[in-house]
C-alpha cells in the first residue's frame, strides 16, 4: 500500500516542477506593407538567449523566458518570473529563412519578409 | 478480506490521480489568464516590485521600449515618482493590423516606508526594466544594539 503512495507522490513532484513558470501573453503591434510584415512584442526583462522564434507551416511561435533577480525582502511584487508565449498564423507567403529578429529594451521586433511572388504587381495595360 | 482492502486502496488511488489531474487542469486555466496583453501601459501604470534589503530599497519597474531620455524619476523626501512617455514606434507607411502595446504617458508614485537618502539614489535601465537602488537615510538604517 505504501509503495503505491510513493509512486503517486514522485509523479506529482516531477510534473509540478515543469509547470512552475507562469505564462503570460505579450502585447503586440502588427504592421504590414508591400514587402514585409512587422511585429513588435513587449517582453520586458527578457534577454536574447532566452527568446525563441519559430515559424513552422504557417504558424509563428514566440517564446521568451524572464527570470528576475530578487534581493532582500519583497514588500510587494507585481511581476515575476514569467514565460511570454504567443502564437500567430502567418500567410504561407512569408519567407522563413529571411526573417529578422531584434531584441532591444525588452521589445522583440520581427521583420517577416514576403516572398517575391506575393508582392502586389502592377499589370500594364496595352493599348489595343 | 485482504483482497478487498487492496481493491479499495486501488480505488482511492485512482480517485487521487483523478483529483490531481483536475487540479492541474485548473492550474493551466489560471496560468494563461494571469497577464492580459497590453496591461503594461494601457492602464497608464507600469507594474513594479519593491524589495527591502537591510539598508536600502530596491525598486523594479516594467518599462519596455522606453529610452532613457523618455523616463523621469523624481524623489522628494520619501515620495518617489516614476513617469515617462513612450513614443510610438509605428513605421511610416505601413498598414496597421493590430496595436496592443499602447503609446502613452505613464506615471506611478509611491510613498516609501522609511525615510531615504535622495542624494544617493542609483537608477539603471536594462532590457526594458528600470532598476532603482534607494539607500535609506542614516537614522532609519537597521542598527545592531549591544547589550550592556
Amino acid at each position: 500500500m505504501s509503495e503505491r503512495k510513493d509512486i503517486a507522490n514522485v509523479e506529482e513532484k516531477n510534473i509540478k516542477k515543469t509547470r512552475d513558470l507562469r505564462s503570460a501573453v505579450p502585447a503586440v503591434d502588427i504592421y504590414e506593407n508591400e514587402d514585409e510584415i512587422v511585429l513588435y512584442a513587449d517582453m520586458p526583462g527578457v534577454v536574447k538567449e532566452d527568446v525563441s522564434v519559430h515559424i513552422d507551416n504557417g504558424t509563428l511561435s514566440l517564446s521568451g523566458v524572464r527570470r528576475i533577480e530578487k534581493t532582500g525582502v519583497a514588500k510587494w511584487e507585481e511581476f515575476g518570473d514569467v514565460e511570454y508565449v504567443r502564437n500567430f498564423s502567418v500567410p504561407q507567403t512569408i519567407e522563413a529563412p529571411r526573417v529578422e529578429a531584434e531584441l532591444r529594451d525588452g521589445v522583440l521586433k520581427l521583420h517577416l519578409p514576403k516572398s517575391e511572388a506575393a508582392k502586389p504587381k502592377r499589370i500594364e495595360i496595352n493599348a489595343a | 478480506m485482504f483482497t478487498m482492502m487492496s481493491d479499495i486502496d486501488r480505488m482511492f488511488g485512482a480517485m487521487d490521480l483523478l483529483r490531481n489531474k483536475m487540479d492541474r487542469i485548473f492550474d493551466d486555466f489560471d496560468r494563461s489568464y494571469d497577464y492580459e496583453p497590453g496591461l503594461i501601459f494601457r492602464s497608464g501604470s507600469p507594474r513594479t516590485n519593491l524589495y527591502e534589503d537591510g539598508d536600502r530599497f530596491e525598486i523594479r519597474a516594467e518599462v519596455p521600449g522606453i529610452a532613457k531620455d523618455d523616463l523621469n524619476v523624481n524623489i522628494q523626501g520619501n515620495y518617489l515618482e516614476i513617469s515617462g512617455s513612450r513614443t510610438s514606434d509605428t513605421p511610416d507607411g505601413y498598414k496597421v493590423h493590430r496595436t496592443e502595446r499602447g503609446a502613452d504617458t505613464f506615471s506611478r508614485s509611491f510613498t516609501l516606508p522609511d525615510d531615504v537618502n535622495a542624494e544617493k539614489v542609483e537608477a539603471k535601465l536594462k532590457d526594458g526594466i528600470l532598476y532603482l537602488t534607494i539607500p535609506k537615510s542614516e537614522a532609519t538604517k537597521p542598527k545592531q544594539i549591544t547589550i550592556g
